[in-house]
């Protein structure tokens, strides 16, 4: 027979481990996890938004992009809402899109408000200065925003990264998810991430 | 120079493109309808499924050409159901019914190539062929994986028109000459040899997310999402498929109940 103190330790992780979220299987893994950022922009109705403070404890989903990207943006953001949008609500209120526009010269709060409510009216759009936006993306890990060359047509492009900052309760992300990631990716690994729990409850 | 239509990626544009590989297909279709239907019309084919067949090349051409072929390689699953209905349901019995004759003249009388002939035009040979093909070439990792080369998407458009003439020889072209392969026979095969489609168009139907990556991923439709989009997908091939179906199954009824069955067959082959 196992010794007590053995069997107690060994019970208990079994337990822990048992309690503990499930990884998520999709995306990349985040090494060391990137702690929740704190900045200020203004967000759609015009109110300045402090990251951290507002979004401290929820699941987050963070994303670099501009509302004129023909491909990339508009996919990812569609597939996350259409996910959001099964969950059950009790889940869709302790998640929330956050949308940072990589190209504020074009994407005017109205803008953005209208394109986000093409997929969510919840979602957040933000907006702030290029030097301010290009800190945040780089305090995150993601390289800063390119504009391309301006066409005939007086149009552009703007690199940005492709890949979703998903933000947990423990106030970290652990993942990324690049583009790429189908809506059964998602579906699958959102419930995973709505469990892992707040650093003050470990 | 882009050959066949294929998944690119790009943003859907109006801007027509140009296939040559399209062009080449059809216009090595259409002469070998030519040169089919002509004998069959010197031996008695009628001017109706003539021109019939002639709709189908037309039809062929304009799912696979600018712009329902590049919409149906890599932007909406609703186009490509529309040109699996087209190339496996639709045009094979059209542009078998023109040349059956010349085509039942022309099975083998003798040798390996009347025993391969045999083989595939037995109709439970023809309808598992038919269902293999429309299984393989509907699974998500094989469509993902095929629709963005070219020669993926073609092979998935020839296989269709290629499986449906297989299909529907049977029960059109009846040669070889099966007694046994009655009209009651002919129904219950059409019937079961289409049930798979119309699983798969279940599938589609009801499932909660997209299915194939190439039209989740694709740069969006504005008018519906990658999913309405699979359902409508799912919808004109469980609609359309089965008003084809049930559509020849009727006629197939009312000839057999009228006494007419044999009127249609063309001149005999040796029976096997």
């Amino acid at each position: 027979m196992l010794p007590l103190r053995i069997l107690v330790p060994g019970l208990a992780a079994v337990l822990l481990a048992a309690c503990a979220a499930p990884a998520p299987r999709h995306g990349a893994a985040i090494e060391p996890a990137l702690p929740r950022p704190s900045f200020t922009l203004t967000d759609t109705r015009g109110v300045p938004f402090e990251f951290g403070r507002e979004t401290r404890g929820l699941l987050t989903f963070l994303f670099f992009g501009y509302t004129n990207c023909p491909d990339v943006c508009p996919v990812h953001v569609a597939n996350v809402a259409a996910v959001l949008h099964k969950l059950p609500f009790e889940d869709q209120r302790k998640a929330r899109f956050v949308f940072v526009t990589a190209d504020p010269a074009r994407d005017s709060l109205p803008r953005l408000r209208q394109w986000l409510d093409q997929f969510d009216a919840s979602f957040i759009g933000l907006r702030g200065d290029e030097a301010e936006i290009a800190r945040i993306m780089t305090a995150t890990g993601m390289p800063p925003a390119i504009r391309g060359a301006v066409g005939a047509d007086g149009r552009y492009e703007v690199g940005h990264p492709a890949a979703v900052l998903v933000f947990t309760a423990d106030d970290s992300a652990h993942v990324l998810y690049p583009f790429g990631t189908r809506q059964l990716d998602w579906a699958e690994d959102i419930p995973r991430l709505l469990r892992v729990r707040p650093r003050t409850e470990n | 120079m882009q050959w066949w239509c294929s998944a690119s990626g790009a943003p859907w544009t109006w801007a027509p493109q140009y296939y040559p590989g399209v062009w080449l297909m059809v216009a090595v279709l259409a002469v070998t309808f030519h040169a089919l239907s002509r004998r069959a019309r010197a031996q008695g084919e009628g001017r109706g499924a003539y021109w019939g067949g002639w709709m189908a090349v037309g039809l062929v051409w304009q799912v696979l050409d600018w712009p329902i072929g590049p919409l149906a390689a890599g932007y909406l699953s609703s186009a490509h159901a529309l040109q699996f209905v087209v190339l496996a349901l639709v045009a094979p019995p059209l542009l078998l019914r023109a040349t059956r004759r010349a085509l039942a003249a022309a099975v083998p009388t003798s040798g390996g190539a009347r025993t391969v002939a045999l083989l595939i035009t037995q109709p439970i040979i023809a309808a598992v062929i038919f269902n293999l093909i429309a299984i393989a070439t509907h699974v998500p990792a094989v469509v993902d994986a095929l629709m963005p080369t070219q020669l993926g998407a073609f092979t998935i458009d020839l296989l269709w028109l290629v499986g449906g003439l297989v299909l529907w020889w049977p029960i059109i072209v009846e040669a070889p000459r099966r007694p046994w392969f009655g009209a009651p026979v002919r129904m219950l095969y059409l019937f079961l040899g289409t049930l798979v489609h119309t699983g798969i168009a279940m599938v589609m139907l009801v499932r909660d997310f997209p299915m194939y990556g190439i039209y989740e991923l694709a740069p969006p439709w504005k008018a519906w999402t990658p999913l309405e989009d699979q359902h409508l997908a799912g919808g004109v091939m469980e609609l359309a498929g089965a008003a084809v179906v049930f559509g020849i199954i009727t006629v197939i009824f009312f000839r057999w109940s009228g006494g007419v069955e044999g009127d249609n067959a063309p001149p005999a082959p040796p029976r096997d």
